[in-house]
């Protein structure tokens, strides 16, 4: 029989095969397709808040009253001052309440008269996230007020007030809108090489162990198509499924865009349909050798159980290798770009800031890739027969 | 026509000081007529199983050859596969798939063209009375049902020799007899080559033409039920398979 259509033959099967099989398509679709977006719009959620509190400009104080030059200040700083509820303790600590607590002295104007520091106390949780990013505002406006009130002093004293400031510093950001966009879009990749990993495994596991638990590989075996067209028909569907949820993975990102509900959020996260095409063909060759090597690993046990157990390792090195770009301080080195899938994970986030990616930079994980591959099929095919008799 | 002639196989475990020698097959020799059903009979451990792995190409004789309808498995193993219908002890079926679509797929590995594959599954269907399972997957199917949905498999190529391992293992009587029948009616009508491992006494006094004895990996002796009394000098054939089987290890009870 010619190799070539037992090899489709095999891939039709098995690809079939693992269609019908909707339970565990329905868990890698939720895992390895919605969870994605889904962590997306939560993120924009969060940031939405944030920004939602920002514009309303509101300042939660307690004796303000007995303060009305601070008062004054804040107001024409277009802030509203609201009076926190009688249990704003326990709800700061239980994160019931969001914005951190303004505590003025009933002496504040007689020691500002006085010319004392009088003591301001701004009370908030470290357990409580939403309190405490309204910390830096309030220490904004509070160094406001110390300014105009320092500057308002010395003029008194006929000092210019610009005789306190000996230096003046200018910040100046030389991100691009795509790097700094890429802070929040770098965690497409992972998720997309997640995808892979989860696509590929069952396929891989039940076209090697699964046949073997079950009894199906010896009879297969017997049939005269060559052990290379079987293995790579099998490879081809573990592939195909792979890929196909990276894709659904890639194409997820793209409508969940819409539902972003921060607008600053909206506007840095880029990722159109340029992007996600990139994505895909630079995770192509990673896909083929992953779910080679998963074969490969899959096929010396006896059982699927046998197998998950077996592939942890190849699970943990995948999802963790990226983390290397995360705890690296030193920007990328040249050596990223022969591991996958670090290589995959850099030139991913290179797409993302819109930074050049050239051929020579593709190369070496294509290399490392397509050899893993033949190294891994090569070994499943080796190992069928004997495996097939045991 | 199936040709094996003093196939020999060691299977070794462990390495060094550690390892380990078994001795599966020793000497077996086993020539199968087109037109008959040839019983390969021998108690447990005796190398059937691995002799029939051998046949398929599943493990390698360390000496000895194999040869299906005058092709060498060393020269053509494709070729030797190609020609044998084989239901091992391993009759496993995807659960997901119909039994229709488990057999058509291991057609078309044979290189049948999908019509064919289609138009035998069914003729086979019939003629193992298990029309009504084609279109339901296999998946809770019956031991019976399972056995005739991997039989059916076995020869959807219509392959000129059948190898049955132990077939009956696991089967009811109803099933059993019609196993049974479908083996007469291909030898008959289709003057194949069939090779039936098995213990089961029985099984070899009711369908086989001929008997091949193994015992230890040996082929120990070979002719029809009737011969084989003869030769051992019992009149019941399971007295005169102990004596035969077992004459090398010493009188048995």
């Amino acid at each position: 029989m010619i190799a070539w259509r037992a090899m489709g033959t095999v891939f039709v099967k098995e690809l079939k095969d693992a269609l019908r099989d909707r339970r565990t398509l329905m868990a890698v679709f939720v895992s390895s397709v919605a969870l994605g977006p889904l962590m997306l719009v939560g993120l924009s959620q969060l940031v939405g808040s944030y920004e939602k509190r920002a514009e309303a400009r509101t300042i939660v104080a307690i004796g303000l009253d007995a303060a009305p030059t601070l008062r004054n200040y804040i107001e024409r700083q277009t802030y509203i001052v609201r009076q926190p509820p009688a249990d704003w303790e326990a709800r700061l600590r239980d994160s019931k309440l969001g914005d951190p607590v303004m505590v003025v002295p009933a002496d504040f104007e007689d020691a500002l008269a006085h010319g004392q520091a009088p003591r301001v106390q701004l009370v908030y949780s470290s357990a409580n996230g939403r309190a405490q990013g309204g910390v830096r505002a309030v220490e904004g406006l509070l160094q406001g007020f110390d300014q105009e009130q320092a500057g308002l002093r010395l003029i008194a004293r006929g000092v210019a007030p610009g005789t306190l400031d000996v230096s003046r510093l200018d910040e100046h950001d030389i991100a691009d809108s795509a790097s700094r966009a890429a802070q929040l879009t770098g965690m497409v990749p992972i998720f997309v090489l997640m995808a892979i990993l989860y696509g590929s495994l069952n396929a891989a596991m039940d076209t090697t162990a699964g046949e073997r638990e079950r009894g199906s590989l010896e009879p297969l075996l017997a049939t005269p198509a060559s052990r290379a067209a079987i293995v790579i028909g099998k490879w081809g569907a573990a592939f195909a499924l792979g890929l196909l949820i990276a894709v659904l993975s890639c194409l997820s990102f793209l409508p969940a865009q819409s539902l972003l509900r921060s607008e600053s959020l909206a506007a840095l996260f880029r990722f159109g349909w340029v992007e996600a095409a990139c994505f895909i063909g630079l995770l192509a060759p990673f896909a083929a050798a992953l779910s080679a090597l998963m074969m490969a690993v899959a096929i010396r046990c006896k059982t699927v159980k046998e197998a998950q157990a077996s592939n942890v390792v190849l699970t943990m090195a995948v999802s963790m290798t990226p983390m290397v770009i995360l705890f690296n301080q030193e920007g990328e080195s040249p050596w990223n770009l022969w591991v996958p899938p670090l290589a995959q994970t850099t030139l991913m986030n290179r797409v993302l800031k819109n930074a050049p990616i050239g051929a020579l930079d593709v190369a070496p994980s294509l290399l490392v890739c397509i050899l893993l591959t033949v190294a891994a099929l090569a070994f499943v095919s080796r190992q069928l027969t004997r495996r097939a008799a045991q | 026509m199936i040709a094996m002639d003093d196939l020999r196989k060691v299977f070794t475990s462990g390495r060094g000081r550690q390892a380990r020698s078994v001795v599966a097959v020793d000497g077996m020799t086993l020539h199968a007529r087109d037109g008959v059903i040839t019983g390969l009979l021998g108690p447990n451990g005796a190398g059937k199983t691995t002799s029939l792995r051998m046949l398929v190409g599943l493990v390698s004789p360390d000496s000895g050859s194999i040869r299906v309808d005058g092709i060498d498995m060393r020269d053509d193993p494709q070729g030797v596969r190609s020609r044998l219908g084989v239901l091992s002890d391993a009759r496993g079926l995807y659960p997901r798939l119909t039994a229709r679509e488990n057999i058509v797929y291991h057609g078309r590995l044979h290189g049948v063209a999908n019509d064919e594959a289609q138009a035998r599954c069914e003729h086979l269907a019939r003629l193992l009375e298990m029309t009504p399972l084609l279109d339901r997957r296999t998946d809770g199917f019956s031991q019976g049902e399972r056995m005739k949905t991997a039989l059916a498999r076995a020869l959807v190529h219509d392959p000129a020799n059948i190898v049955l391992d132990e077939p009956t293992n696991g089967l009811d009587v109803v099933a059993t007899r019609a196993l049974r029948e479908a083996l007469r009616v291909l030898r008959d009508e289709t003057g194949k080559c069939i090779v039936f491992s098995t213990h089961i006494m029985q099984e070899v006094e009711r369908l086989c033409d001929r008997v091949v004895v193994v015992s230890q990996g040996r082929h120990v002796a070979d002719g029809t039920v009737a011969s084989l009394c003869a030769q051992a000098g019992c009149d019941d054939f399971e007295d005169a398979f102990v004596r035969l089987a077992f004459a090398a290890e010493g009188p048995r009870p």
